[in-house]
């Protein structure tokens, strides 16, 4: 759960600036980028632990599991992931902070 | 009622493979098969991150073969994992697919007695004593673990021909049916009910699962498709005797046989017939999977696995089938 925390204190603040209305839009987008992503290397074994840990306890529907997700995402999808929040979500200012985070 | 299972081949990081075991789990599967071959990720270490991040499921090789890893190795790895997660862990041993085994430079040899001894040697090595055992394959001398085991750990035999079959359920507690269609799976009862009836068992007594290639989507066509590539492997792998079983038409299939080899998979997979399909695989929307399921059950299978491929999409097929086919039969 530390471990949890420690990760998802900067995306809980993006996650924030997401409406409600479009989260779960995002999450399937963001979970189906991650399954498929052939950029296994670049997960972090602690952030695939992390995200399992959610998965398990949780939902990445809520704001703790969205964080988490798309912290996870923008590690290994980061280009589909901002184009996806501009581009299909209209949300410019959310794939800006999105880059910023996974720089 | 019968259970539900799923299988999952670890080729890829172990988090997708545990993501999908935890969905699993969560959308009211019953059991958990992990494939083992060599040249995917280790069957034992994606058991280990499944068992830390489950908590009822029922999992276990699904199948491992004791001619790559030594029955005293597999025994003790399922031993291990039963200390992680106690009561959850099966055992589903094979004869192992012999093109697969002779890239690595083993030969396959007496494969019915190869499996009877490692289970032997399984079981015995489970009781926590030195073990003698000399088979037609395998032998131990003087063998044992310095832990003691939880206990006996059920043995599922992935079985096709019929010997194995009859073998599968005079000695297994589970036998796992590698087809998909009545035909085979009616041929694979009677012939557990030889093995079960040799033993002086009930069929109640073994659980009988088919072990199917299955693909759902709410689009027919598309589950389909998503089957064709496990299909032209089924097809080439399969004895003729199989494949004029379902009469299906030798040249289409000496042709997927031919471009497999060559790697060329555009042929293969695009030679697939619908007729192929049917005959090795449940593929379609919900309402046909639901049909043929209802069918296999009237042939006796107490567990029910969906295999590769599960869908065009992973994820939303195991929803799929958590929605509209295990209400189905559980409700």
């Amino acid at each position: 759960m530390v471990l949890k925390e420690v990760y998802v204190v900067v995306y809980k603040k993006i996650v924030k600036m997401i409406p409600v209305e479009k989260r779960g839009t995002l999450s399937d987008k963001l979970l189906n980028y991650l399954l498929k992503t052939k950029n296994e290397a670049k997960m972090p074994s602690s952030m695939a632990h992390c995200f399992l840990s959610q998965w398990q306890t949780g939902t990445f529907d809520d704001e703790t599991g969205l964080a988490v997700l798309l912290e996870a995402t923008a590690l290994v999808e980061l280009e589909k992931t901002a184009e996806f929040l501009e581009k299909d979500l209209q949300l410019a200012d959310v794939a800006k902070a999105v880059k910023e985070a996974a720089a | 009622m019968v259970k539900f299972g799923v299988e999952f081949v670890p080729k890829e990081a172990f988090w997708k493979t545990v993501y999908y075991a935890i969905q699993s789990e969560k959308r009211g599967f019953d059991n958990l098969w992990i494939t083992d071959h060599y040249n995917n990720r280790n069957v034992y270490v994606t058991l280990a991150a499944t068992a830390m991040y489950t908590k009822k499921i029922v999992f276990g090789p699904g199948v491992t073969n004791p001619f790559l890893v030594n029955p005293i190795m597999t025994t003790q790895s399922l031993a291990s994992l039963d200390e992680m997660a106690p009561g959850r862990v099966v055992l589903g041993m094979g004869a192992g697919d012999k093109t697969t085994l002779a890239s690595t430079g083993i030969e396959a040899n007496k494969q019915l007695s190869a499996v009877v001894d490692a289970i032997a040697i399984f079981k015995k090595m489970l009781e926590g004593k030195s073990v003698n055992y000399e088979g037609a394959v395998f032998k131990v001398k003087g063998t044992k673990f310095n832990f003691k085991p939880r206990g006996q750990i059920p043995v599922y035999i992935g079985a096709q021909g019929p010997k194995m079959l009859e073998t599968a359920g005079e000695i297994g507690d589970g036998v796992l049916i590698n087809a998909s269609h009545p035909k085979d799976v009616d041929y694979a009862v009677s012939q557990i009910r030889k093995g079960v009836a040799n033993a002086g068992k009930k069929m109640s007594d073994v659980d009988v699962t088919a072990y199917t290639s299955f693909s759902v989507h709410k689009n027919a066509q598309k589950a389909m498709e998503a089957a064709s590539p496990v299909v032209a492997f089924i097809v080439a792998g399969s004895p003729d005797v199989i494949l004029e079983r379902h009469e299906l038409e030798m040249d289409k299939a000496n042709k997927i046989r031919a471009a497999l080899k060559k790697g060329d998979f555009g042929t293969a997979f695009g030679s697939v017939t619908p007729k192929m399909i049917e005959a090795f695989s449940i593929a379609g929307t919900p309402d046909i999977c639901n049909q043929k399921i209802t069918r296999l059950l009237k042939s006796g299978i107490t567990q029910f696995v969906v295999g590769s491929p599960i869908g065009p999409n992973v994820r939303n097929s195991i929803d799929l089938i958590s929605e509209q086919v295990i209400p189905h039969f559980k409700e």
